[in-house]
C-alpha cells in the first residue's frame, strides 16, 4: 500500500457522494402485490389477492370462503376462492417478496474495505490505515439498481400471469365439472331408457312374445348404457376433484355443490379483428421480453462504461509512525489491461443482447400466432356449439316428435321409441360437450391476451376436439 | 261429372311441375278434347248418347271416359300425366294416372265397336298402353319394344282396334311398367255385349273397380316404387276405407261387381250376407253350368272376376279382401307384439323420458282405433272409420254393400246407416250362465286333473 497524503475534506466529499448515489431504497413488497392485483384484475375481475402471512387462514378469508361455498358455486366465486386459497399461488406470491428484497439489496452500496497494518523498522513503529472502495460498483450503482428494479417488474409480471393462469384454470375446471355433472345426469337418463327397454324385453320374453335373442339384444343396450354411466360418473368425480385442488379445499369444504347447468353459449360470437394488436399491447410475456432486451442493453452500456473502471479501486490511506509525521494519501489500483481488455466480456454481453433481441422477436411472433390460433379455436368452438344449438338439437327433437307420431300410428314399436330417446339424449349430451368446449376456448382466449396458453390449461375432458391447444 | 278443360292450369303445383313435357296445342288439333276429372267421388253412370246403346257401369270412386263418334269410330283421348289422388280425406298421394285421376277413367264400349284411342304422354318418361285381355292386332297390344315404339314424353300415339269380345278388361302401361304401375297407372275397360248373350245377364247395378296397392311412407306422398311385396296401402280404385263409397242396391236388384287385380298378390274378395256366382273371368263369361256359389272369390294377380248375386237381404253388409292386413291402413310391419305384456312401472319410466308415450298393443291393436292420437302428416290411422255402433276398426280394402228396400233405381247415393228391426241384433246376456255338465273326474277349478308334462329325451331314458 502506498502512502499518500490527502486532505480530510476529500474523505467527506466521497462520503456525501456515496450517500447520494445510494439513495434510500426501502422494502415495499405490498406495492408489488398491488401491482400484480392491478395487472391481473383485467382477467380475473377480482381483488382477492392477499398474503398468507401465517400458517392458518385469517378468519376473514375463512368466512368468505365458507360464505361462497354455501351457495351452489358460481363461476366467479370459484375464481375468488382460488385466488384466496390456492396454496400454489400463495407460494408464488412470495416470489414478489424475494424479488423486492433483491431489488433493495441491489440498491445498497458495496461495503467499503478497511485495512490496517502495523510495521516496525528498528525502533520505528508504523501504522498503516486504509479505507478502500470498489469504484466500479459505485459508479455502476444507478445502473444496477435499474436492472434490479427491472427484474422486480419482471417477477411481478410473471406472478400476474400465474394469477391469471390460475383464474383461467379454475374457470376451465369449473366448466368441465359442471358439464361432467350435467353429462352424468344425461347418462342416467340414457340408462333409464335402456333399463325400461331391458325390462320391457324381459317381460315380453316372459309372456312368450320375444325370443332369447331379441331379449338379449335389448339387454345389451342396457349393459352398454351402464358402462357409459360408470364412465360418466368417473369423469364427474375427476373433474370435481380437479376443481377442488385448484380451489385449495379440503375436508368438509369439498362438499360444495355446482349449478345444474352451464351458461348458454352467447347468441353471437365475439368479433375481434384487432385482437392481435390488442394482445401485443397486453401480452405480459412480450412486455417482459422487451424489457429484458432493454435491460441487457443497459447492461451493455454499463459494461462499456465500466470497461476499465470496474478494475479500478480507490483507496485512502492514513499512515502514522511514531517517528514520522502522519502520512495521508489515496491510492488507486488499476488492473493493467494487458491480457484482458474486457473484449471477451463485451462480446459475451453483446451476444446475450442480440440473443435477447431474437428471443423477443420469437416471443412476439409466437404470441401473435397463439392469439390467432386461440381466436380461431374460439370461433370454431362457437360455430360447433351454435350448430348443435341451432341445427342438430332441433333436428333431433323434430325426429323424436315424428317418431312419436310414427309410434302413435303403430308404425314403430316402443323399442324404436326408446332407442330414439337414447339417441336424442346422447345428442343433447354432445351439445353439452360442445358448450363446455366453447367456454374453455373462451377462457383460453381471455388468457392468451396476457400470456401463452399451455397444454396444462387445455386439460380437455371433452370428446369433441374443439378445445384449442393454445400456444406452447 | 266434372270436366274442366282448364284443369291443367289448376291441377296443383305437383301436377304442373312434373308434367314437364308440354304438348303443343297444334299437335293436339283435331283430337278429341281430353276430359279431365278432379273429383274422387263415384260418378253417376255415363249413359251413352251416341253409338250403340248399352247399360253403363258404375266405377267405384271413379268415372267413365266420354267419347266422340268420328265416322262410326269411337274416339277416346287418354292423357297420361302426374295426378294427386285423394286416397281418403286428409290423405293425398302423388301418383301418375290418366286424365286427372288414378286409376284412369273406365272405358266403356260395345262388342264390335271400332275404337280409336289417342294417348298423349305428359309423363316425364315414355309410356305405352297395353289393353289387358283384348283380342286385337299385334301392333296394338302396347308392349313397348315388342309391338311398338314407346310413346315418348310429349307425344301422342293412336291405338285403333275392334272391341271383339264382350267382357271385363283393364289397361295399363307396358313400358317401365314396374314404376308406372307402382305409381297408379291403370284403368278399367268394359265391353258390353251387342245383343242378348246367353251367358251374360242383364243386371240392375253393375259396379267395377281395380285392386291396387301402394307403399306410401307415413308422412310422405309419393309411393315407393321399388317395393315388391311389403305394401302398406291396399286400395279399391286407389281409395281406402273410410274413403271408399259403399255399393248400394235396391232390395232384390241383380248386382254385378267386376274386380280387376293389378297388385302383386291375390285378394280373396268376400261378401257378407249373400252368396254370389263368378259369372265371368278374364277369358269371358263363365258358362252357366260351370258356375258355383261362393261367398269369397280369390282374384289372382293380373286377373279379373265378375261376380253376380241378388241383393236379397236388407242391411249394411261388409265387403272386403279377406287378407286381414289388407283391411288395415299403413302400419309398421316390424312392431313388436305387446300382447299380454305388463307395462306397469316401465310406463312411468318411459314417460319421464318421453312424456307423450302411451301404452298400445298390451291388450291388442284395437287401442289404435280407440285412441285418436296425432299421426305424421298425410297419414290416416291404420284402422279407422266409424259405423253406427262404434269404430269399424278397419281400413284399406273394405267397403259395404248397402241393400235398401226403397233405394230408387239409378240412385247410387249412400243411404246412410241401416236401421235394424227391433230384436234382430246381438245383445248382451245378463242372465246366469248354466254350469255345463262335466265328467266326475274333471276338476271343477278348470284345471286339468293331470298336468301335461313335456318329457325331453335324455341319454338314459331307455327307449
Amino acid at each position: 500500500m502506498n502512502k499518500t497524503n490527502t486532505a480530510p475534506a476529500r474523505l467527506g466529499f466521497i462520503g456525501v457522494l456515496l450517500l447520494t448515489v445510494a439513495g434510500c431504497a426501502g422494502l415495499a413488497p405490498q406495492s408489488s402485490l398491488e401491482q400484480v392485483q392491478q395487472q391481473s384484475a383485467e382477467l380475473t375481475g377480482q381483488d382477492a389477492l392477499h398474503w398468507a402471512t401465517e400458517q392458518d387462514q385469517p378468519p376473514v378469508v375463512r368466512e368468505r370462503i365458507a360464505e361462497l361455498l354455501a351457495e351452489p358455486l358460481a363461476l366467479e366465486s370459484a375464481v375468488e376462492i382460488a385466488l384466496m386459497n390456492n396454496p400454489g399461488l400463495q407460494a408464488r406470491l412470495f416470489d414478489l417478496g424475494i424479488a423486492d428484497a433483491q431489488r433493495v439489496q441491489a440498491s445498497r452500496l458495496p461495503n467499503p474495505g478497511f485495512s490496517i497494518g502495523r510495521m516496525t523498522r528498528g525502533s520505528e513503529v508504523e501504522w498503516e490505515r486504509g479505507l478502500h472502495l470498489n469504484l466500479g460498483s459505485l459508479i455502476a450503482l444507478p445502473l444496477t439498481r435499474r436492472i434490479a428494479e427491472g427484474q422486480n417488474a419482471q417477477v411481478q409480471r410473471e406472478v400476474s400471469l400465474s394469477v391469471m393462469r390460475l383464474a383461467t384454470d379454475t374457470r376451465i375446471a369449473w366448466y368441465r365439472a359442471v358439464a361432467a355433472q350435467q353429462s352424468l345426469a344425461y347418462s342416467e337418463q340414457v340408462l333409464q331408457a335402456a333399463d325400461a327397454g331391458a325390462e320391457m324385453a324381459h317381460r315380453m320374453a316372459a309372456v312368450g312374445n320375444y325370443s332369447a335373442l331379441q331379449q338379449a339384444r335389448e339387454q345389451s343396450f342396457y349393459a352398454e348404457a351402464a358402462l357409459s354411466h360408470l364412465q360418466a360418473r368417473q369423469e364427474q368425480v375427476a373433474s370435481h376433484e380437479r376443481l377442488v385442488r385448484l380451489l385449495g379445499l379440503w375436508g368438509e369444504q369439498t362438499n360444495f355443490t355446482l349449478p345444474e347447468r352451464l351458461p348458454d353459449v352467447p347468441a353471437e360470437p365475439l368479433d375481434q379483428p384487432d385482437i392481435e394488436q390488442q394482445a401485443m399491447a397486453s401480452r405480459l410475456d412480450v412486455q417482459a421480453a422487451q424489457q429484458g432486451a432493454e435491460r441487457l442493453a443497459t447492461n451493455l452500456k454499463l459494461g462499456k462504461a465500466t470497461r476499465f473502471i470496474n478494475v479500478l479501486e480507490l483507496g485512502i490511506s492514513n499512515n502514522s509512525s511514531n517517528e514520522e509525521p502522519v502520512q495521508r494519501g489515496y491510492e488507486i489500483t488499476v488492473e493493467l489491461p494487458l491480457f484482458d481488455w474486457s473484449g471477451a466480456r463485451m462480446a459475451g454481453n453483446e451476444a446475450r443482447y442480440m440473443q435477447q433481441l431474437q428471443r423477443t422477436a420469437e416471443v412476439a411472433i409466437n404470441a401473435r400466432s397463439q392469439v390467432r390460433e386461440s381466436y380461431q379455436a374460439y370461433r370454431t368452438a362457437w360455430d360447433v356449439a351454435a350448430h348443435y344449438r341451432d341445427e342438430i338439437v332441433p333436428l333431433r327433437k323434430r325426429i323424436s316428435e315424428e317418431n312419436m307420431l310414427l309410434y302413435n300410428g303403430m308404425f314403430i314399436g316402443v323399442f324404436e321409441l326408446l332407442a330414439d330417446a337414447r339417441e336424442q339424449i346422447s345428442t343433447v349430451n354432445r351439445y353439452l360437450q360442445a358448450q363446455s368446449d366453447f367456454w374453455v376456448a373462451q377462457s383460453e382466449l381471455d388468457l392468451v391476451r396476457f400470456g401463452p396458453v399451455t397444454p396444462s390449461e387445455a386439460n380437455s375432458a371433452s370428446t369433441t376436439p374443439a378445445s384449442p391447444a393454445g400456444g406452447h | 261429372m266434372v270436366s274442366r278443360r282448364d284443369f291443367f292450369m289448376g291441377a296443383g303445383a305437383i301436377t304442373a311441375a312434373v308434367a314437364a313435357s308440354s304438348v303443343s296445342r297444334v299437335s293436339l288439333a283435331g283430337l278429341p278434347e281430353p276430359v279431365i276429372q278432379s273429383s274422387p267421388e263415384t260418378m253417376a253412370p255415363l249413359e251413352p248418347n251416341t253409338g250403340r246403346p248399352y247399360k253403363p257401369v258404375v266405377t267405384l270412386n271413379g268415372w267413365t271416359l266420354p267419347w266422340r263418334m268420328n265416322n262410326g269410330v269411337k274416339e277416346f283421348h287418354l292423357v297420361a300425366e302426374p295426378v294427386v289422388r285423394e286416397m281418403a280425406p286428409g290423405f293425398n298421394a302423388h301418383l301418375w294416372g290418366y286424365n286427372g285421376q288414378s286409376p284412369g277413367p273406365t272405358i266403356e264400349v260395345v262388342e264390335g265397336d271400332r275404337v280409336r284411342i289417342f294417348v298423349t304422354n305428359k309423363l316425364p318418361e315414355h309410356t305405352s298402353i297395353h289393353w289387358h285381355g283384348q283380342r286385337l292386332p299385334n301392333g296394338m297390344d302396347g308392349v313397348a319394344g315388342l309391338n311398338q315404339r314407346a310413346i315418348p314424353a310429349g307425344k301422342t300415339y293412336v291405338y285403333e282396334f275392334e272391341a271383339k269380345r264382350p267382357g271385363t278388361f283393364m289397361y295399363h302401361p307396358h313400358a317401365d311398367e314396374m314404376v308406372q304401375m307402382a305409381m297408379g297407372m291403370m284403368g278399367f275397360w268394359v265391353t258390353h255385349p251387342r245383343d242378348a248373350h246367353p251367358n251374360i245377364d242383364e243386371v240392375d247395378r253393375d259396379y267395377c273397380f281395380l285392386l291396387n296397392a301402394y307403399d306410401v311412407e307415413p308422412g310422405s306422398y309419393t309411393p315407393k316404387i321399388m317395393e315388391m311385396l311389403d305394401f302398406n296401402i291396399w286400395t279399391f280404385n286407389s281409395r281406402v276405407f273410410p274413403g271408399i263409397d259403399p255399393l248400394v242396391a235396391r232390395k232384390d236388384d241383380k248386382v254385378r261387381i267386376r274386380v280387376g287385380n293389378l297388385t302383386m298378390t291375390n285378394h280373396p274378395i268376400h261378401l257378407h250376407g249373400h252368396e254370389f256366382e263368378v259369372t265371368g273371368t278374364d277369358g269371358g263369361p263363365v258358362p252357366r253350368g260351370a258356375r258355383w256359389p261362393e261367398v269369397t272369390t280369390d282374384v289372382a294377380v293380373g286377373q279379373m272376376r265378375q261376380i253376380e248375386f241378388i241383393a236379397s237381404d236388407l242391411g249394411d253388409w261388409a265387403f272386403h279382401c279377406h287378407k286381414s292386413h289388407h283391411t288395415m291402413n299403413a302400419m309398421g310391419h316390424d312392431v313388436p307384439t305387446m300382447l299380454g305384456v305388463d307395462h306397469r312401472k316401465v310406463v312411468t319410466q318411459i314417460n319421464s323420458l318421453i312424456p307423450d308415450y302411451m301404452v298400445m298393443g298390451e291388450r291388442g291393436m284395437a287401442d289404435m282405433a280407440e285412441m285418436q292420437m296425432p299421426l305424421p302428416e298425410n297419414t290416416i290411422p291404420m284402422m279407422t272409420g266409424d259405423g253406427p255402433f262404434g269404430s269399424v276398426e278397419m281400413g284399406g280394402m273394405f267397403t259395404m254393400l248397402k241393400v235398401r228396400a226403397d233405394q230408387p233405381a239409378g240412385d247410387y247415393s249412400d243411404p246412410g246407416w241401416y236401421q235394424q228391426p227391433e230384436g234382430t241384433q246381438a245383445f248382451e246376456w245378463t242372465g246366469p250362465l248354466a254350469e255345463p255338465a262335466r265328467f266326475k273326474s274333471e276338476s271343477t277349478t278348470g284345471k286339468p286333473a293331470v298336468e301335461v308334462q313335456v318329457r325331453k329325451p335324455t341319454g338314459h331314458s331307455g327307449h
